[in-house]
């Protein structure tokens, strides 16, 4: 059974039809007009318990109205949304307990309070036991070394730090399906990394979880499937595995050659593969299809022909792929 | 008991006053602005001390209401105000919550939205607002001879006074679910016809004030009808309704707020 389920979800805003400037404003005062704008258009969506799902869509996409909807902020105008069998929306506080939320670009910390005042707040208001909270905190501080920051108010907290705690308030009652909306948002690499390995093992241990990025790399490392979003509607869901192998059909081969390049006269002694001049003159890359040829014949014939002085394979990567589908060049 | 959508409501009495503990711990921590602002609110107390002194030197009563009636009127309506801000600052950000998406959390936590914002924040110009908001109705309910025998019911009307305005307050403000801006303007609003009105006997109005005050926005059970009760301006039956006004002001905040969330749309989408 899903432990989410998400049934032509649909969301329109009303947004006001007017001009720009002063004009505009005052005409809009006297003759109110406004536009329905659907964020999110009949999005069917199924997560088995303990998967991973990246959910990706370029700026605009219906990502984070998505899960305001699954996670009971906003009502749907069209559509079901369950969680673990419950309407998030109507029965918000049996949901809470279940469900555990970041958003990337906000806080839920207490500002003016101590990181540790806002843990405590969370565990009254949670339930949480003494027991429990005291091993969930010890976790937390091993991996996301929280006790650097504890005794701190959360306004001075620096972003690295206040995403670091934001995660604990948003694990610290052990749920079962947690949203992450742009954990990682402004992050410096070191504490990418950190919170990327965090959220490994919190997928290991068996936590639903529902991540939006823009970082495709938070994807490739925390998720095993993905579910692309473009306009308000699904573009893709399926493994990660399987966009690359169904949409990445060609690899690539950067060849630095003793002398110049002469692109022309390559293309007509290899026409099967593409050439592309590279930035330094002696450099050139070879394109290839991975169905027609295998990277070994590929680089048997350049080696044996065209001895380069050094090579380098390009690893096919998820974010051409996304990347286009974002551009509708590429179809489910 | 257990409110509506199974949040006890002892659980939510808890999160009410851990919050508000958490808050206290908090400005304690910063006592210089804890100072500036204290006095902010004692100085227009002691304004308001003032003014009525004058009044009082040339004119020997308002409406039938002299110097020590009319204290008591301006201590309880600021130790009203001096309580929401205590107690219940937070409801004057819902409109600011509501443009910056800022309620998304406390959706998400099992406890009652109204409470999260009612506890988010103090307002440390209460203190001074309270404590000569206090000194105004003690000094006036000395003078005017009420005994010690009454002071059961002037407890219960502070107790009132600090719910009632705490919950039209929130009424007003939740308006801004529907009407988009940072200000409650409408909150504002109610806190000036007060300032302007409610410190005087209700009797100098037109019957159309009168009864708006009285039944549709009951501000009169704020201060008015419990002072008159005490002081002998209206009869003892009419300090029933100071209860019936507390339970519909709740009534009123808890339903407009709940109505808010339904329509709340977030920010950023």
């Amino acid at each position: 059974m899903p432990i989410l389920e998400a049934r032509a979800l649909t969301k329109t805003f009303r947004r006001p039809d007017k001009a720009s400037g002063f004009k505009g404003a005052v005409k809009h005062l006297m003759q109110r007009k406004y536009k329905n704008y659907t964020a999110v258009d009949g999005i069917d969506l199924s997560i088995e318990p303990g998967e991973s799902v990246a959910y990706v869509g370029p700026n605009g996409a219906g990502k984070s109205t998505t899960v305001k909807l699954l996670t009971g902020i906003l009502r749907p105008s069209e559509g079901t949304v369950r969680v673990m069998g419950r309407d998030p929306h109507t029965e918000r506080i049996a949901n809470a307990h279940d469900i555990g939320v970041l958003f990337g670009q906000r806080t839920q910390l207490w500002w003016d309070l101590p990181v540790e005042e806002s843990l405590k707040l969370l565990k009254h208001m949670y339930g949480v036991s003494d027991a429990d909270y005291k091993a969930r905190i010890e976790k937390f501080d091993e991996l996301l070394d929280l006790g650097e920051f504890m005794p701190a108010l959360a306004r001075t907290l620096s972003l690295g730090q206040r995403m670091r705690a934001d995660l604990a308030c948003a694990l610290i009652h052990d749920p079962k399906m947690v949203y992450l909306d742009e954990p990682t948002i402004g992050l410096d690499i070191s504490v990418k990394d950190r919170l990327r390995a965090f959220l490994r093992e919190l997928v290991n241990d068996g936590t639903t979880l529902l991540l939006t990025s823009h970082d495709l790399a938070d994807i490739e490392e925390v998720c095993e499937r993905i579910v692309v979003i473009d306009k308000g509607a699904i573009a893709y869901d399926g493994s990660i595995e399987r966009l690359k192998a169904h949409y990445i059909t060609t690899k690539a081969v950067n060849l630095y050659l003793e002398g110049a390049a002469n692109v022309p006269e390559l293309a007509e002694k290899f026409p099967d593969y593409e050439w592309t001049a590279g930035e330094a003159p002696s450099e050139v890359t070879v394109t290839y299809e991975s169905s027609r040829f295998t990277t070994a014949e590929v680089l048997g014939s350049l080696t044996a022909q065209l001895a380069p002085r050094d090579l380098s394979l390009s690893e096919p990567s998820i974010e051409d792929v996304i990347r286009r589908l974002y551009a509708g060049e590429l179809t489910k | 008991m257990t409110l509506k959508r199974g949040v006890p409501a002892r659980h939510a009495l808890a999160v009410y006053w851990r919050t508000w503990f958490a808050q206290i711990r908090s400005i304690v921590e910063y006592p210089a602005d804890l100072w500036v602002m204290a006095s902010a609110g004692a100085v227009w107390n002691i304004l308001q001390f003032a003014f009525l002194a004058v009044l009082f030197a040339n004119v020997p009563d308002v409406a039938g209401w002299g110097y020590h009636e009319m204290l008591m009127l301006s201590g309880l309506l600021s130790v009203a105000g001096g309580c929401n801000a205590l107690f219940w600052d937070g409801a004057w950000s819902t409109g600011s919550m509501v443009i910056k998406g800022d309620i998304d959390y406390r959706i998400t936590r099992p406890a009652p939205v109204i409470i999260q914002v009612g506890s988010s924040h103090i307002g440390m110009q209460s203190i001074g607002e309270v404590v000569f908001g206090a000194a105004m109705l003690v000094y006036g309910w000395i003078g005017a001879g009420i005994g010690l025998a009454a002071v059961p019911i002037g407890v219960l009307a502070v107790v009132c006074a600090g719910i009632i305005q705490s919950a039209l307050v929130t009424a007003l403000c939740a308006v801004n679910f529907w009407i988009k801006g940072q200000a409650s303007i409408f909150a504002f609003l109610l806190i000036e016809l007060q300032g302007n009105a409610m410190k005087m006997p209700l009797g100098i109005f037109p019957s159309g004030v009168r009864l708006v005050a009285m039944f549709l926005v009951p501000v009169a059970f704020v201060n008015f009808v419990p002072v008159s009760v005490v002081t002998g301006h209206m009869p003892a039956w009419w300090l029933a309704g100071v209860p019936a006004a507390v339970l519909g002001s709740v009534l009123l905040a808890v339903g407009v707020y709940r109505l808010g969330l339904r329509a709340y749309d977030s920010a950023g989408h």
